[in-house]
C-alpha cells in the first residue's frame, strides 16, 4: 500500500538520505529515531507536504500513485482518501476557530449529517455528541487528539501516518490513544505508519519497526526480535540507554558523542564515529541495508547480531538506592500545602518529606501540582496554606524571613529545570553564569568554574561558550553545575531529562545519581516517567490533582501499587 | 456579554477623559478665558457680558464643564470665534472633502496593502518579497507632508498629470484632484497593512493546523476561506484602529500641503487662530470616531473568534 | 523536526559577519547628517539667516546650489543648519522614551502586582488617545515652544514601548534561566538588568530607533503646521511650509528639505530593522 524506495529529502543539504519502507494493509509499522534522525521529514515527504525549501527525491508510491513530484491537484485527491497524517501536538493541530464537528465534516465524503459526525466521534471513543459543537480550546489534550484522529480518518484513508501522536500527552492518555489507534486500525484494516522517538511505544504497538539514524534506516524487523536481539550497534545502544521500568540498573550508559548530519556521513556508516565495533569496512563505503534472516534487515557490516551488541544491556542489579535515615529531622518537611489559582486547586493539602541525602521521586501528570509544589519549595510561589520546613527553618513565606535567613535558604535548595533550551541565559557565557552562581555560595565554600564543569563532566574550555553552542544534554549539565555551585543540601529536579533524547538522558541521569551518591545531596526528583523514577529514587510519592495518592519505597509503589491511579500509571507503561 | 460591557465602559471612560482634557484647553490657554472667547471681537462691556453669559463663565468650573458637555452631546459647540457661524455648520461644510479623501485613502490602502502583504508572504525570501518588505519600510518612514510635496513636485508640477491645488467640483474632478492627496495619505498606512498581512500570513503558514488541513485533503475553498482568511483576519483587524488614527492626523498634513479645505485644514487654522470652540469640537469628534471604530473592531473579534466569545482569552 | 530545519544557514552567517549594503548605506547617511548637525553651520556657504530681498527666489545656480527662497536666503545653508534641530530633538525624545519605557516596562513586567496594574491602566488610557492630534492641539493652543513639544512627545511615545517591554519581560521571567536566577537569590535589580534586559535588548534598540523616526516625523510635522518653532528658524519642516508656494519659482526650496526628512527617517527605520535582525540573530 505504501512503498518508498531511496527516499531522500534535500534542502541546501541532504536531510534524509535513503529510506526504504513498505507498509501493507492492516499492518502497523513503526519508524523510530531520536531528534534529528529525519523521521518527521520522512512523514511529511510521504504526504507531499515538506516545509518550504525542501524537496523529496526517489520514489514514494501510495496505493500505486507516485507522490514524489506529483502535482498539487493529484495530491489533493490522494491526501485524506488514500493517505492521511496525524500530527504531534493536539493543541496546535486543530483550527482554533472551528468546532470539532466542522473539522470532521470538512473532510467527510458525500453529504454530512449530524448522525454521521456523531458516529465518527463514537469511533474514536467520544460518546457525547455535544462534543461536535465544541471548539478546540474547550477540550482537553486527549480529547483534541481524538477529534484530530476522527478528522484524519474522515476521508476513510487506507493508510494513516501518525507522527508522534502521543508525545504531548500524559502517560495514561498516551496509553488510551495508542490503544484506540490500534483498535481503529484493526477495525478498518488500515495500514499505519507510527513515527515515534519512544522505543517502548514502537515495540508495544507495531508489527514491524524501522530504526532511523542520521537520515537513513539502519535496522528493520519485527519489534519483539529487535528488542531481544538488535542487529545494529545503534539499536543496541538505544536499548542499553533506555531506563528500565522493571528494575533499577547499576549503571546507565548513553551513547557517546552526538548524531552527525546526514550529508556528512553520506558515504560511510553513519554510526561509525560512535561505534565500539568500528572496522575499516565501516568507513570505506556506506553499508547497504541487507537482509539477515526472515523480515530482518540491518545496515551493519558485522555479521552476527550478537557481536553487534556491546555489553550494555547486561546491567541488571537490583541494588535500590538506600533510603536515608528515617530518624531525626527530615531535610525537607512539607505539611498540608495548599495553593489555588482562581477556581483551580493546584495543591490541596500535600504532605511529604525528604531526608538528608535521600532521593525522593515525585510522580504525577500535568496538572497534578508537582511543579507548583517545587516552585513553593523554591520560593517562586507563596502557598496559600500549610507549612514548608527546610533544615529546621520555616520557609513557607519567604518574604517573612530576615535577609540572612533568606540568603541561607538560597544556599540550601537549588533547582534543575526541565527545558534545556531556556535553562541558561542566552546572553551569558557558561563561565559567567557559573561564576555568578558560585559567588552566592558561603565564603569558605566557593567552587571554581573549572571545577564545577569538571564535576558535571564537561571540559573547562566550555566556560567561554554561550548556551547556543551547546547541545541539550550539555546545557542540562551546565544547569546542574550552576545549581551545585552553592553546595545545596536539597536539589529539586523538575523533569530534568524529559526533553532529552534517550541516549543523552542516560548520561544526565547517571550524573545526577552520582551526585546523590557522592555529594550526599538530597533530591526531590519530579518526573512523569516511571522508568526514570525507578532508576533514581529510593522513595516515590504519587501526586494526583493536587493530592498525594500513594507513597512508599519505589519498588513497592511500582511493583505493588495500592492506589487505582498508580495501577493505571504502571499498566500504561508495561 | 461581560466583554461588551467592559469595552463599552472603557470607551465611555476614554471619551470622558478626552472631554475633560478638551475643556481644560480653555482654562489652560494663555490669557483670560473671557479674552480668549471674545476672539477678534471688540472688547466692550456688552460683548464681555454676552460672552460671560453664553459660556457660563460666572459659574464654578464643574458646572461650566457640565453645561458645555451637555451642549456638546446635543451637537451644540457654540459658534466659531472668527466666522461667527455655528461650529457644527462650519464642520459640516468641510466634511465632504475629508470624507472623500479618507475613504479614497482607505480603499487604496487595502487594495494595495492586502495583496502585496499576501504575495510577499507566499514568495517568502524571493526578490519580490525583499522588494515589497523594503518598500514597506521606506513607505512607513516617509512623513505624509514630505510625501505630499514630493508627489506634488513630481506628478503635478514636473509631469503635469494632476492638478496642483483644490478639490474639484464634479465627481470626476474630485477623483483626479484627490488622487495625489489620497496616495500621500495611504502610503504609510498601506505599509502598516503590508507588514501586518505578511506577518500574519507567514505565521499562519507555520501553523500545524494548516498542514494538518492539507494532509487530510481539505477542499481548496474551505482551506482558503475557512482557514487562511479567517485566521489572518484577526491580526490584520487589530491595526484597524491604528490606521484610522493615522488617517485622521495624516489628513491634517495632507490637506494643508495640497490646499484642500477639509476638516484637517480647519483644525490647523483653528489652532493657529486660537478658535477654541472649533478646536474643541473637532478633537472631541475625532476622539469619538476613534473610540467608536475601536469598539466596532472589538465586536468583530467577538464575531470571528470563539475564544473571545467564551471569555477564554482577552482580545 | 521539520520546524527546526534552518535554511540558508551559511548565507545567514556570512551576513552576520559583515554589515550588509542596506546597513552601510543607512548608517552612512545618518552619520553624514549627524556631521551636518554638528559642523553644518561652519561649512555652510552662507549665513542661513542672511536675506537678499533683491534676489528673491531663484533656481539652483553655481552660487546657490539649491537656489534661494522668497527672501533670497540660501536653501542649502538653511538645510545644513536645519539638520541640528531635525536630529537633536528626536534624539532627545528617543533617549528619553527608551530610558522611561525600559525601566518602567521591566519594573511592571517583573514585579507585576499593583505596580503593574496601576501602570497598565494609565498606559491603556494613553494609548487609546488620538495622541498626535492631542499633541498638535495642546502645543498649538497652549504655545510653549519646542521644549514642551519634546516633553509631550516623550510622554506620548512611552506607553506603547512600555507595553512591549513589559510583555517581553513577562515572557522572559517565566523562563527557566530567570527562575534559576531567582532561586540563587540574586537581587531584583541584577535579575532585571543583567539577566532579562540583554535578552530583550534587540527590541529595546529597535524601539528607540523607531521612536527617533516617529519624533523626527512628528516634530518636522509640527513645524510644517507652523507649531513649535518660531517662524524663520532654519528647520526642515518649517522650510517645507514656507516654501511650498514656490513650486513654480524654485521647487527645490521645498523639495530638498522634504527629501531630507524622508531620507533621514527612512535611513533610521532601515537601520533599526537591520539592527534588530542582527541583534536577535546573534
Amino acid at each position: 500500500m505504501l512503498e518508498t524506495r531511496g527516499l531522500r529529502v534535500v534542502g541546501d543539504r541532504v536531510l534524509v538520505d535513503g529510506v526504504d519502507l513498505t507498509v501493507a494493509a492492516g499492518e502497523t509499522v513503526g519508524l523510530v529515531g531520536e531528534s534529528g534522525s529525519g523521521k518527521s521529514l520522512t512523514a511529511r515527504a510521504l504526504v507531499g507536504l515538506l516545509p518550504r525549501g525542501l524537496r523529496a527525491e526517489g520514489s514514494v508510491e501510495v496505493g500505486g500513485t507516485q507522490v514524489v513530484g506529483a502535482s498539487e491537484r493529484l495530491l489533493r485527491g490522494v491526501r485524506g482518501r488514500r493517505i492521511s497524517l496525524l500530527m504531534q501536538d493536539p493543541f496546535t493541530m486543530l483550527n482554533p476557530l472551528s468546532t470539532a464537528g466542522a473539522h470532521i465534516a470538512e473532510t467527510l465524503p458525500g453529504r454530512t449529517s449530524r448522525q454521521e459526525i456523531a458516529r465518527r466521534l463514537a469511533e474514536v471513543g467520544i460518546d457525547d455528541p455535544a462534543v461536535a459543537g465544541r471548539h478546540p480550546f474547550q477540550l482537553s489534550g486527549g480529547m483534541r487528539q481524538r477529534v484530530a484522529l476522527a478528522a484524519a480518518l474522515a476521508g476513510d484513508p487506507e493508510l494513516l501516518i501518525a507522527d508522534e501522536p502521543t508525545t504531548a500527552l500524559d502517560a495514561t492518555t498516551q496509553h488510551e490513544i495508542l490503544a484506540l489507534l490500534r483498535r481503529v486500525q484493526e477495525a478498518r484494516g488500515m495500514g499505519v505508519l507510527l513515527i515515534t522517538h519512544d522505543l517502548r511505544v514502537a515495540f508495544a504497538v507495531c508489527d514491524r519497526v524501522a530504526v532511523m539514524y542520521a537520515g537513513r534506516v539502519v535496522e528493520q524487523g519485527p519489534g519483539a526480535e529487535l528488542a531481544a536481539a538488535p542487529a545494529h550497534p545503534y539499536t543496541s545502544g538505544l536499548l542499553g540507554a533506555l531506563p528500565s521500568v522493571e528494575r533499577a540498573m547499576e549503571r546507565l550508559v548513553g551513547i557517546p558523542g552526538s548524531v552527525p548530519r546526514a550529508d556528512e556521513v553520506a558515504g560511510v556508516c553513519a554510526f561509525a564515529t560512535r561505534c565500539d565495533l568500528v572496522a575499516a569496512a565501516c568507513t570505506e563505503a556506506r553499508p547497504p541495508l541487507r537482509p539477515i534472516g526472515r523480515d530482518r534487515l540491518t545496515a551493519c557490516v558485522h555479521d552476527a547480531a550478537g557481536t553487534a551488541r556491546p555489553p550494555l544491556a547486561e546491567t541488571a542489579s537490583l541494588t535500590v538506592p538506600t533510603a536515608g535515615p528515617a530518624d531525626g529531622e527530615p531535610l525537607l518537611h512539607v505539611e498540608g500545602l495548599r495553593k489555588r489559582y482562581g477556581a483551580h486547586t493546584a495543591l490541596g493539602g500535600v504532605s511529604l518529606h525528604v531526608n538528608p541525602g535521600e532521593t525522593v521521586g515525585l510522580v504525577g501528570e500535568s496538572g497534578s501540582g508537582k511543579t507548583t509544589l517545587a516552585r513553593s519549595v523554591l520560593g517562586l510561589v507563596t502557598p496559600d496554606g500549610g507549612r514548608i520546613r527546610l533544615a529546621g527553618l520555616d520557609i513557607t513565606d519567604r518574604a517573612a524571613l530576615d535577609p540572612r535567613e533568606r540568603a541561607r535558604v538560597h544556599r540550601l535548595v537549588q533547582c534543575v529545570f526541565q527545558d534545556p533550551s531556556t535553562s541558561l541565559n542566552p546572553a551569558m557565557t557558561v563561565g559567567a553564569a557559573l561564576a555568578e552562581a558560585s559567588a552566592r555560595a558561603a565564603p569558605g565554600d566557593r567552587i571554581g568554574v573549572a571545577e564545577l564543569l569538571e564535576l558535571v563532566g564537561l571540559p573547562a574550555a566550555y566556560a567561554a561558550r554561550r548556551p547556543k553552542a551547546l547541545s541539550g544534554g550539555q546545557r542540562q549539565r551546565v544547569a546542574i553545575a550552576r545549581a551545585l555551585a552553592v553546595r545545596p543540601a536539597l536539589l529539586i529536579c523538575d523533569e530534568p531529562v524529559a526533553s532529552l533524547d534517550v541516549s543523552v538522558q542516560a548520561h544526565v541521569l547517571e550524573l545526577l545519581r552520582g551526585i546523590g551518591r557522592d555529594l550526599g545531596t538530597g533530591m526531590l526528583f519530579i518526573t512523569h516517567d516511571l522508568a526514570v523514577v525507578r532508576q533514581i529514587a529510593a522513595r516515590t510519592v504519587v501526586l494526583l490533582k493536587g493530592a498525594v495518592v500513594e507513597e512508599g519505597t519505589t519498588s513497592t509503589v511500582l511493583d505493588a501499587p495500592a492506589h487505582d491511579y498508580t495501577r493505571r500509571l504502571v499498566s500504561a507503561v508495561r | 456579554m461581560a466583554f461588551v460591557a467592559r469595552r463599552l465602559a472603557a470607551a465611555l471612560l476614554l471619551l470622558g477623559v478626552l472631554s475633560v482634557l478638551t475643556y481644560a484647553l480653555l482654562a489652560l490657554a494663555p490669557g483670560d478665558p473671557e479674552q480668549v472667547l471674545l476672539g477678534p471681537r471688540p472688547s466692550t462691556a456688552e460683548s464681555r457680558a454676552a460672552v460671560r453669559a453664553q459660556y457660563h463663565l460666572d459659574d464654578p468650573l464643574p458646572v461650566r464643564y457640565a453645561a458645555w458637555l451637555g451642549d456638546a452631546v446635543r451637537g451644540d459647540f457654540g459658534a466659531s470665534l472668527y466666522s461667527r457661524e455655528s461650529v457644527t455648520s462650519v464642520i459640516a461644510d468641510r466634511l465632504p472633502v475629508t470624507a472623500g479623501l479618507a475613504g479614497y485613502a482607505i480603499v487604496l490602502t487595502l487594495a494595495v496593502g492586502l495583496p502585496a502583504g499576501l504575495v510577499a508572504a507566499m514568495r517568502r525570501g524571493s526578490p519580490l518579497d525583499r522588494g515589497i518588505t523594503l518598500s514597506a519600510l521606506v513607505a512607513l518612514a516617509i512623513p505624509p507632508f514630505a510625501m505630499s510635496i514630493l508627489l506634488l513636485y513630481g506628478f503635478a508640477v514636473t509631469l503635469g498629470w494632476f492638478p496642483v491645488f483644490g478639490a474639484g467640483e464634479t465627481f470626476a474632478e474630485r477623483v483626479t484632484h484627490l488622487t495625489l492627496p489620497a496616495i500621500a495619505l495611504a502610503t504609510g498606512q498601506a505599509a502598516v497593512v503590508v507588514r501586518q498581512m505578511r506577518a500574519a500570513a507567514l505565521d499562519l503558514a507555520g501553523q500545524d493546523y494548516m498542514t494538518f488541513a492539507r494532509a487530510r485533503g481539505v477542499g481548496r475553498a474551505r482551506y482558503w476561506f475557512g482557514y487562511a482568511l479567517r485566521n489572518t483576519a484577526l491580526p490584520v483587524l487589530t491595526v484597524g484602529g491604528l490606521l484610522l488614527a493615522a488617517n485622521l492626523t495624516g489628513a491634517l498634513f495632507v490637506e494643508r500641503a495640497f490646499g484642500l479645505h477639509g476638516v484637517g485644514e480647519l483644525l490647523v487654522s483653528a489652532v493657529g487662530q486660537k478658535d477654541l470652540p472649533v478646536v474643541q469640537a473637532l478633537v472631541l469628534m475625532g476622539g469619538a470616531v476613534v473610540v467608536a471604530v475601536n469598539l466596532l473592531i472589538d465586536l468583530a473579534y467577538l464575531a470571528v473568534d470563539p475564544r473571545v466569545r467564551h471569555g477564554a482569552v482577552a482580545a | 523536526m521539520p520546524g527546526t530545519v534552518r535554511l540558508g544557514g551559511r548565507a545567514r552567517r556570512l551576513r552576520r559577519s559583515r554589515p550588509g549594503p542596506v546597513t552601510l548605506l543607512s548608517g552612512g547617511i545618518l552619520a553624514l547628517m549627524a556631521a551636518a548637525a554638528l559642523f553644518g553651520t561652519w561649512v555652510a556657504p552662507y549665513d542661513p539667516a542672511a536675506q537678499d530681498l533683491a534676489l528673491g527666489a531663484t533656481m539652483p545656480s553655481w552660487a546657490h546650489w539649491a537656489g534661494t527662497d522668497e527672501l533670497g536666503r540660501d536653501v542649502l545653508s538653511r538645510c545644513l543648519a536645519g539638520a541640528r534641530s531635525a536630529l537633536l530633538w528626536p534624539l532627545v525624545v528617543a533617549l528619553g522614551t527608551c530610558a522611561m519605557s525600559t525601566s518602567l516596562g521591566l519594573l511592571a513586567g517583573y514585579r507585576r502586582g499593583w505596580i503593574d496594574a496601576v501602570m497598565m491602566r494609565v498606559v491603556d488610557l494613553l494609548i487609546a488617545m488620538p495622541g498626535l492630534l492631542m499633541l498638535i492641539v495642546l502645543v498649538g493652543v497652549l504655545g510653549g515652544g519646542i521644549g514642551w513639544a519634546v516633553l509631550a512627545m516623550a510622554v506620548l511615545f512611552t506607553p506603547g514601548d512600555i507595553r512591549v517591554v513589559r510583555s517581553l519581560t513577562m515572557a522572559q521571567r517565566e523562563l527557566a534561566y530567570a527562575e534559576a536566577a531567582r532561586t540563587l537569590g540574586l537581587s531584583r535589580t541584577r535579575i532585571m538588568f543583567r539577566h532579562l534586559l540583554p535578552n530583550i535588548a534587540p527590541t529595546v534598540v529597535a524601539g528607540a530607533l523607531l521612536s527617533f523616526v516617529a519624533a523626527l516625523v512628528a516634530l518636522s510635522g509640527l513645524s510644517f503646521l507652523g507649531i513649535g518653532l518660531p517662524a524663520g528658524t532654519p528647520d526642515w519642516g518649517l522650510m517645507i511650509e514656507e516654501n511650498r508656494g514656490l513650486l513654480d519659482l524654485n521647487p527645490w526650496a521645498a523639495v530638498v528639505p522634504a527629501a531630507l526628512v524622508t531620507i533621514a527617517a527612512t535611513a533610521a527605520t532601515l537601520l533599526g530593522d537591520q539592527l534588530f535582525e542582527r541583534l536577535s540573530d546573534a
